[in-house]
Parts: structure tokens; C-alpha cells; sequence
């Protein structure tokens, strides 16, 4: 690992101006709240800092804060606090769940939210060091390669899949994130955070060099609203998701009057379904309707040579989440 | 041999010797040492799997770098083992990706990772496929009886073809070793199985008398046998850096160069076909295994060789043929693992069996039953066995799981119940252990005695065994028995801490040393007699009991000491959506002949459990163009501990009169049962499954191929049927 320097933040705004101070003298600078992804880039020399902005010494950025018609989370909560919190347990499930389901205990107790929502693609590729999109070369070496773990929506010309469990739950949650920079602060829907490789191949998300995101705003869960987070991972544990569906139904009775549906592991971009969204809506879920979103699910899927499996696999997770959403009492 | 009653260790849940320290950090590793003027290494590998190296070039800044290369091998560049096939350095021809060509050192390791080398190379078409091989390192045929005749007795003939791809060793602590020139020698300090292998290696490779090689073991994080050959390489890498250098040279891998270069268990295709009577007993066996070996010969010979012997699993047969080859690919090399051939032989056994009694229409208990080597019986090599447990464990373990309660129950379900009975021998095959000529040493001490073995504590608890079997042998406290480093410095050639050897062999050979210690001692304690006659050190060479016989030309007689013998039943469950595999319930019975450690035991039967659920289920390497593409733990998938059920372990004792206490090997046996025993749940379900891993995307399309759409749909295809005598004739499958 390269020696760097580490700087500890005493707020957002110096954390931000470290940054920029580090790039415009020419060294590389990283953030890092827990550390938990960014250590294994540098272990594997994917990533070069010269200089760490530790914002681990922030105050108040590891809370939650009820206010502005829901809740504000600041970034730096752990996934571990995120997952036990009642608030979010009672009001927000699909978040509580998404947040238990990251990798070990070990590292749900240092990684943080903004970590996970941030964090890099798990490709084979990018992860063994080879000069692909993401890391700032010319071409996805998964198009002809081992792509038994990529996209199958959204790709092009990056294949890879975007790896965080909270993300598909927030956007699901219709949140809003608060992203801090050297020239102020924005806030853009969860879903605009993210972008496909289409818009640009390097990143996955809106976040401008010394840019971080600080918080998220997730809006009060409306009535007979309910929510859950399913996962299919190649193991009990420890493992990214090959598919994983966070589903956010508000039901009056056995009527959907609303849904989110949106899929994780199979595209780069938390993939939302707004078709399946609109048949759900209005109806009652039967086993029927629940069939009939799987299907719509994968209308659009575009398997690559050694991910077709995960066609029906998706099909399959939508309808038994839908339904056993529905079921729910 | 001695009754255990009125034993103070041995089969005794004693303290481990290594436990205070490994458990309070205070056990140093290879990583853990340092010293003064230590250079860190760095190993430059083939980029392509085959083709010749044309030129190599340095970019960046390499002043105070020692660099070497080929030419920098002061004896023969070879990693000596047994073809002496693999150079220590590539010289012009690659065979493999990742195989080392230069080798780098420098005090600072951002430097090390700075310079740039690049090697232009002309690519020759590589081999990825063992059929297509044209090398053979290694062919052996086994002959029993006549296949003709064999086959003429039989109303049913069953084939089928069963594969196993490679697996990762996967111990915790990855390779490493670090060099210390000494007096125109060389200290190797690394982890390590068999310090007196990389001993050895050192001398050939450097030219080096014995005296001015001394290895010493560091405390290892895990071993199961991807210690036993590799460590011989990367200690000649550190050696050769740092004769050159003349400094202490450091070189540990991280997991990513540990999984692409190291070693891996060896794919196997073996093709099984098998004459029967219609009431189940076997006629003729005919079995044909092909074992790929990778780049270079390695071990390959002898996992073949015990691969072939365990072939036809714990069955009587009088009419018997095992072919076998290993042959070279352009892959990473093969080589020893845990179980050594047999897991993949005994998979390819166990899954037939069930379809032979599928067949037949008979229960998978009976037809074991009916076949399932008993005492005096001889094995394929023409072994005539004294004592053998194989119905004694599997009637145990039927009646413990309630197979054929829950076999019943569960029909027509999405969950199965499968089992795998089978076997394992103890020690090197065949003639190895007379050619080991293995010693052990014991010296006498104040309050006891020390041991001087070069057998090393890789975690299965060495040490805490060893100890045992002297302390009650020779009469005093478990707690006064100490354990000298595996440093070749000090100890004698006990030979490889493998192949489930160590208590059974080298224990046994311990036990004499202590046997003769007591009677020189007699009346007096061990401070009386150091008092009266001075230092007393006795040590004992391995005695081949006179029973043993084996004729390593034709391949018959008596390949193993002794055998252990297992029986698993596993329930699996599967989720229709996902046709992920859930192993929800496992009962193992293992006859080990003694438990001298039962914890320790029985951690090295769920141990090896474990690994062999992730061998049925899990751990896929996946190799592109010869190179592993899934190196990293991520990508890699080991069962944790959520993956895999309770373990209900159950340890018989039948006691093998040449073994330490009776006992028999344990470690590597666990490994052998669990993939078969699933596989053969899954048939249960209706899914006819002939290769491991059973990933949830090849379970789908055996599913989809033997229903036409799912679990939930295929009730009726379920059931085993049985077949009418006129239709017996019929059923030749295709294989």
C-alpha cells in the first residue's frame, strides 16, 4: 500500500476544502468514512491516495434526525445502527433489511451508509486491477469475458453492477440526497444520484471531484405503507446480491394504491421498474398480478453470454416479494 | 495394545499445546517476523499460458534492487519433488500463467511495486482441455479378477461419467517464507506441512550440503495440503533473493497471487461402468479416471494413485479394472489437497451407486448393504482386509439420521436426503511410508520429556496429539510432555504432515520412543534418572508391520496400513425460485479406530465437512484462458458457518492394532463424503446431477431437463419405480 497522508475533518465544509486542496496541488485525495471499500482498493492498488480526508470526526453526521415531512440520516451512520434503529425498522423495513443484509457483522459495524451507497463495483475485472471503464481505460473486459455476474439491464459500455444493498431500498423510499461540495450544497432525488455508464463509464454516481455525499432525507411513510428487501446471494452471507429487490407497496386493504419496485444486482444503477409500478397499481395482488409483474420485470432484460440465468431468477424474486409483500398483514 | 481405561490423555479433551498463544494473539506467523536489513520480495509471473519468453525489460528506477533470475540458480533449477519437471524459475519456456520468470527485492516495498517489468513472449497455442492432452505424467492401471467374466454374470449393465472441478485449499494464512543467509548457507523460516520437503528442495536447488540448509517452520495458519509442495518453490524464491542480496529476504503473497499460482485439487472426469445382478450385487467394475494435472507433474502421480485405489469406494468386487491418467495441461499445477484423489474418485462412486440403485429399483441402504466390503474381503488392489467398518458405519447412520423414516417423508417435496458411504486409507500408499523410513525422537526432560518431530501443527492439533500418546505412554502428566519446533535444525525427518499420517505413523513411531523410555527408566523419575545417568534422548524409526505387502509394478497387495470408514447422510432443501441447495440437516459416523483428542477429532470430521460442502456446492474456480478469474474471496465462494447445518458427528473405535492407542488417520477422510451424499440428496429430488459444483444455475437445467419446468412440478417423476424383470435388459444408459 502507498503511504498517504491522513487528514481528519472537522466538518463537512473543511473535509471538502482538504480535498480540493490536496487535487489542485497535484496528489490524489480520497474520502473516507468508515474506510471499509476504500481499503481493499488500496490493498489492491485500484486506488492511490496520497492523501486520506478522514470524516470520521464529524459530529453529528452518524445520526438520525426527524424533521422536513420524514427523516434525515446522516452518512456517516453505520449500517450496523442503521439496521437496528426502531425508527427505521418500524416505518422503513426495505431499509432495515437492506442495511442487515451487507456483507458481515464486522463490517456493518465500520461501513457506513454513504460508504455503501458509494462504494465501487465488485466486477472481477475492475476489482483484479485490469485497465477497464472504471478504472479509466477503454473497454469492459466483461463483454466477452466472465460476465456471469453483470448487468442485464442498463448495460453498455460497462457491464458491471451496482453493488449496494441500500441503495435500490432508498430509491424505492423516494429519497433525497444531500451532496456537499467546495462551491455549496445540492440535493438531487436518490434516483438522479446514479448514473449509467452511458452518461459516464467511470462513475456511478453524480458526485463531482471533492464532492461527497453527507445525508439522506427519506419522506414519512404514507398510510398502509409497507416495505421489504429481498436478497438472492450466492451464500448465506458475505456476498454481494445477484439479484435483489427492494418493493415499497402502500395498500389499502388488499388494494395497491402505490408501488416501488426497484432491483438490485443486475444493472449498474439501482434499476427501478415503472412498468410493473403502474400494473400493480390500483389492483389487488393475486398470484396472478404477482406472476404477471415477474414477468414485466424482465420484458427488457438483456443477458450477456453467461448471465441468463438471472432472467428468470429475477422474474422469479419480483413475484414471490410482491406477493408475500401483499400478504403481509 | 493398550486398553484406554485408566488413561490420563489420551481420549481426553486435554488443552491444546498451541491454544493460549494462538487464541491471545501472542503466535507469530510469517508475517508477524522481522529482521534487521530485511529486503521485501516481489515475484514477476507469466502473463500468457504457453509460449516461449522472447525479452525482459525494466521501467522505472531499479538502483539497490536485487534482481535474479535463472541464471542466478547456483544448483539445479528444479522445485525438487518427484519428476523434477518444474523449474524454480521459468528459464525461456512458459507453461502456465503465473509462472515465475524474475524475482525482485528492495527495503522499501513502494519501490518493489513501482518498477515496471514487461516481458515480450511468443505465444504458442495453449491446452486447456486434459482429453486433448498429449503429455501424461502418470498412468496406472489396477486389475482384479476378469472383466469378462465379470460383466457375463451381470443382468444390468450402469454407466455413467462424473466430473469435479478444481477446488482452493483456501487456509487462512496465504503462502510466505523469509531467507537468512548464514554462513554460506541458508535459515528458511516459512509455513509450511513438511519442513524437511523444503529442506530438500533448498539444497538441489542451491547447492547446498545438508548442514548449510536449515528450515524452521513458523506457526501456520492452515495448511490442507496446499502447504505440502508449494512452500518448496516460494522458500527457493526467498533463498535465491537473498544469497544474492546477502540480506534477509521477506516474501508473503496476498490472496490474490496466493489463488492464481498456488496449487489446486485436481479436476477429475471419471467414467464408471458397472455389471449387476438384478437382486444388486456387483459383478464387474470398470472404471476409467482422468485427472488434469496442469503445467507440471507435481504430486499428480501419486493423487492418481490414491485416487484409483479409492475408485470403487468401500464395495466387494471380484472382477475389477481402474485405469487412470493425469496429464499435463497449460494450467496453474495441480497437487495435493485434503483427501488426495479420493474425494473425487469416491464422488464419481457414490453418485453411481445411487443410480445403480435406482435402477434396480432398490434403496440406495440395501444395495450398500449388500455390497459393502466386509472383514476378509479384499479391496481392488487385492487387499485382504482384517478389521473394515464399512456396514457397521453405515447402519449406524441410518438408523441415527432415520434415512429411510425421512426418505419416505420427504418424497414429493422440495427437500432430499441423500448418503455416501465410503473410505479412506491411512499413511502414505503403498510402499511410501518403507521409503520415508520416518524417525521421531524423544528426550528426556526434568519433569518429563520433549518431542523432536518434523511433523508440523498446521492447526488439526499435531502438538496437543503427539504429546498425548507420549504422556500416557510413557507415565506422566500431559502438562510435562513438551514439543519442540519443527526445525530441521534440531529435529529428524518424521516426514510430509500429511496424508492423514501423523498420529497414525509418525505417532506410533513416538509412542516406541516412549515405550523404551519408561522401561529405561524404570522406577526412577524422570529428574532421578537425568541425575544418575545423564541426558537420555532415544529415537525410533518407522517398522513396517510384517503383514504389509505391495508390489508397486503390478499395483496389488496392501496399499494402505489401515483405513478409516465414514458413512454421511445429508438433508438438503431447495428453493424452487433461486435452486439454491440448503444442506439443513448432516449426521456423519466415522470409525477413526481411536479418538486420542475427541474434540480435536470431531473438529477435523466438521472441518472437513465443511470443505466438502463447498466443494458439492460452492467453490467454483473459474479459469479463462488459463488463468483464475475469481481470485479473490469475493468472487471465491466458501460456505461460512450460515451456509452449513449443525453437524452431528458421531466417532466410532475400532482399533487398529499398529496405531498410537488404536488410533487411525482422521483428517483428510471428512472431505471425501459430503459432495456425493449431496448430489445423491438432489437425485432424490428427481435431479440427476453427475458433477460438482452444484451451482444453482446447473441445478436449474438438470431440473428443467428431467421435468420440463420445475421442482414444484416434477412430484410424479419422483419416485423411483421399480423396474420389471423383462425390462432389466433394457436398461443400458448411455453414458
Amino acid at each position: 500500500m502507498k503511504t498517504f497522508t491522513n487528514v481528519n475533518a472537522r466538518d463537512l465544509r473543511q473535509a471538502v476544502a482538504r480535498s480540493a486542496d490536496a487535487r489542485q496541488s497535484g496528489q490524489a485525495a480520497s474520502f473516507a468514512g468508515g474506510g471499509s471499500d476504500l481499503l481493499a482498493l488500496m490493498k489492491e492498488r485500484i486506488v492511490r491516495p496520497d492523501v486520506i480526508v478522514s470524516l470520521k470526526p464529524i459530529k453529528g453526521l452518524d445520526q438520525l434526525t426527524p424533521g422536513g415531512g420524514g427523516i434525515t440520516i446522516g452518512g456517516l451512520i453505520t449500517l450496523d445502527a442503521l439496521s437496528r434503529d426502531a425508527r427505521i425498522h418500524r416505518q422503513y423495513a426495505v431499509l432495515a433489511e437492506a442495511a442487515a443484509s451487507v456483507a458481515t457483522p464486522q463490517i456493518r459495524n465500520v461501513g457506513t451508509l454513504a460508504g455503501n451507497l458509494c462504494q465501487r463495483p465488485w466486477c472481477w475485472y475492475y476489482r483484479n486491477g485490469f485497465p477497464c471503464l472504471k478504472a479509466g481505460g477503454s473497454q469492459c473486459f466483461s463483454v466477452s469475458g466472465e460476465n456471469q455476474f453483470h448487468a442485464i439491464f442498463g448495460g453498455g459500455p460497462s457491464y458491471i453492477v451496482h453493488p449496494s444493498d441500500t441503495a435500490p431500498a432508498l430509491v424505492a423510499l423516494d429519497a433525497t440526497f444531500r451532496i456537499v461540495g467546495p462551491s455549496g450544497e445540492r440535493e438531487v432525488p436518490a434516483a438522479d444520484f446514479f448514473v449509467l455508464p452511458r452518461q459516464n463509464a467511470a462513475a456511478e454516481n453524480v458526485l463531482a471531484n471533492d464532492e461527497l455525499l453527507a445525508s439522506v432525507h427519506v419522506p414519512t411513510a404514507a398510510g398502509g405503507m409497507r416495505s421489504m428487501y429481498e436478497k438472492v446471494l450466492d451464500r448465506e452471507a458475505w456476498t454481494h446480491a445477484v439479484v435483489s429487490a427492494a418493493v415499497v407497496l402502500r395498500m389499502d386493504g388488499q388494494t395497491c394504491r402505490d408501488a416501488r419496485v426497484v432491483l438490485g444486482g443486475v444493472a449498474p444503477i439501482p434499476w427501478r421498474l415503472p412498468e410493473v409500478e403502474r400494473l400493480l397499481t390500483g389492483q389487488r395482488i393475486t398470484e396472478e398480478v404477482a406472476a404477471r409483474a415477474g414477468e414485466l420485470a424482465v420484458a427488457g432484460a438483456r443477458p450477456l453470454a453467461k448471465n441468463g440465468y438471472k432472467v428468470p431468477l429475477t422474474n422469479a424474486l419480483v413475484r414471490r416479494t410482491v406477493l408475500e409483500l401483499a400478504r403481509r398483514a | 495394545m493398550r486398553s484406554s481405561r485408566g488413561l490420563k490423555a489420551v481420549g481426553r479433551n486435554v488443552l491444546r499445546k498451541d491454544g493460549v498463544e494462538k487464541v491471545s494473539g501472542a503466535a507469530r506467523y510469517i508475517d508477524d517476523l522481522s529482521f534487521p536489513n530485511l529486503l521485501h520480495a516481489r515475484t514477476i509471473r507469466s502473463t500468457i499460458p504457453s509460449g516461449h519468453v522472447v525479452d525482459i525489460q525494466y521501467h522505472g528506477d531499479t538502483t539497490g534492487f536485487t534482481i535474479v533470475d535463472h541464471r542466478d540458480v547456483p544448483g539445479r533449477n528444479i522445485v525438487a519433488l518427484i519428476d523434477d519437471d518444474q523449474p524454480c524459475l521459468a528459464e525461456r519456456t512458459i507453461r502456465h500463467f503465473a509462472e515465475p520468470i524474475v524475482l525482485l527485492a528492495h527495503e522499501n516495498r513502494e519501490r518493489l511495486n513501482a518498477v515496471d517489468v514487461q516481458i515480450a513472449y511468443r505465444e504458442a497455442t495453449p491446452n486447456f482441455d486434459p482429453a486433448a492432452s498429449k503429455t501424461s505424467f502418470k498412468t496406472i492401471a489396477i486389475e482384479k479378477g476378469s472383466l469378462d467374466e465379470g460383466f457375463a454374470a451381470a443382468d444390468v449393465v450402469v454407466e455413467g461419467e462424473y466430473r469435479a472441478g478444481h477446488q482452493e485449499q483456501l487456509y487462512i494464512e496465504p503462502n510466505g517464507a523469509i531467507a537468512v543467509p548464514a554462513g554460506g548457507g541458508i535459515t528458511l523460516y516459512g509455513s509450511m506441512q513438511c519442513p524437511y520437503y523444503v529442506h530438500r528442495a533448498l539444497k538441489v536447488l542451491l547447492g547446498l550440503p545438508d548442514h548449510k540448509v536449515r528450515v524452521i517452520q513458523t506457526e501456520t495458519g492452515g495448511g490442507f495440503g496446499g502447504k505440502e509442495e508449494y512452500p518448496s518453490m516460494i522458500a527457493g524464491h526467498a533463498a535465491l533473493l537473498a544469497l544474492k542480496a546477502g540480506r534477509p529476504v521477506k516474501l508473503v503473497y496476498d490472496r490474490v497471487e496466493d489463488m492464481v499460482a498456488t496449487t489446486k485439487r485436481h479436476p477429475a472426469v471419471i467414467h464408471h461402468r458397472t455389471g449387476v445382478t438384478r437382486d444388486g450385487r456387483l459383478t464387474a467394475i470398470d472404471i476409467d479416471a482422468l485427472f488434469d494435472g496442469g503445467a507440471y507433474a507435481t504430486l499428480s502421480a501419486v493423487v492418481l494413485s490414491r485416487g484409483l485405489i479409492h475408485a470403487s469406494g468401500p464395495y466387494r468386487c471380484d472382477h475389477v479394472r481402474i485405469r487412470g491418467r493425469a496429464v499435463m495441461t497449460n494450467t496453474p499445477p495441480n497437487g495435493a489437497f485434503r483427501g488426495f484423489g479420493a474425494p473425487q474418485t469416491q464422488l464419481a462412486a457414490e453418485i453411481h451407486m445411487d443410480r445403480i440403485a435406482g435402477q434396480l429399483g432398490l434403496d440406495p441402504v440395501r444395495v450398500r448393504e449388500i455390497n459393502a466390503l466386509r472383514p476378509g474381503d479384499t479391496t481392488a488392489t487385492g487387499q485382504r482386509l482384517g478389521d473394515c467398518s464399512a456396514l457397521q458405519v453405515l447402519r449406524a447412520a441410518v438408523e441415527r439420521s432415520a434415512f429411510k423414516r425421512r426418505r419416505r417423508a420427504l418424497a414429493g417435496t422440495n427437500r432430499g436426503i441423500g448418503l455416501a458411504l465410503f473410505f479412506h486409507g491411512s499413511g502414505f500408499t503403498g510402499g511410501g511410508e518403507v521409503a520415508l523410513a520416518s524417525k521421531a525422537s524423544l528426550a528426556l526432560t526434568g519433569r518429563g520429556a520433549r518431542i523432536f518431530v518434523a511433523s508440523t501443527e498446521i492447526g488439526q492439533g499435531t502438538r496437543t496429539m503427539h504429546a498425548q500418546i507420549v504422556a500416557d505412554t510413557l507415565g506422566v502428566p500431559y502438562d510435562c510432555v513438551e514439543v519442540n519446533a519443527a526445525d530441521t535444525g534440531e529435529v529428524p525427518n518424521s516426514g510430509p504432515t500429511v496424508a492423514s499420517r501423523t498420529c497414525m505413523v509418525v505417532g506410533r513411531i513416538l509412542q516406541r520412543c516412549a515405550e523404551e523410555m519408561r522401561e529405561r527408566l524404570g522406577t526412577l523419575t524422570p529428574g532421578e534418572y537425568l541425575r544418575t545417568h545423564g541426558p537420555l534422548v532415544i529415537t525410533k524409526q518407522y517398522e513396517k508391520s510384517s503383514a504389509i505387502a505391495w508390489d508397486d509394478h503390478s499395483y496389488r497387495g496392501d496399499a494402505y496400513g489401515s483405513y478409516g470408514w465414514a458413512c454421511d447422510v445429508v438433508e438438503v432443501e431447495v428453493d424452487p425460485d433461486t435452486w439454491q441447495v440448503k444442506p439443513t440437516a448432516f449426521t456423519t459416523v466415522h470409525e477413526i479406530g481411536k479418538a486420542i483428542h475427541p474434540m480435536l477429532a470431531s473438529g477435523q470430521i466438521e472441518g472437513g465437512s465443511a470443505q466438502g460442502i463447498g466443494y458439492a456446492l460452492f467453490e467454483e474456480v473459474v479459469m479463462r484462458d488459463g488463468r483464475m478469474a475469481n481470485c479473490q474471496l469475493t468472487n471465491y465462494i466458501v460456505p461460512t458457518t450460515l451456509d452449513t447445518p449443525a453437524i452431528d458427528v458421531v466417532m466410532l473405535e475400532n482399533p487398529y492394532k499398529h496405531g498410537p492407542f488404536g488410533a487411525k488417520g482422521v483428517g483428510e477422510m471428512p472431505i471425501d463424503g459430503p459432495a456425493p451424499a449431496i448430489i445423491n440428496a438432489l437425485r432424490h429430488m428427481g435431479i440427476d446431477l453427475r458433477e460438482i459444483p452444484a451451482t444453482p444455475e446447473k441445478i436449474m437445467a438438470a431440473s428443467a431437463e428431467r421435468t420440463g419446468s420445475g421442482i414444484t412440478k416434477s412430484r410424479s417423476a419422483r419416485r423411483y419405480t421399480k423396474p420389471s424383470s423383462k425390462t432389466l435388459h433394457a436398461l443400458r444408459e448411455k453414458p
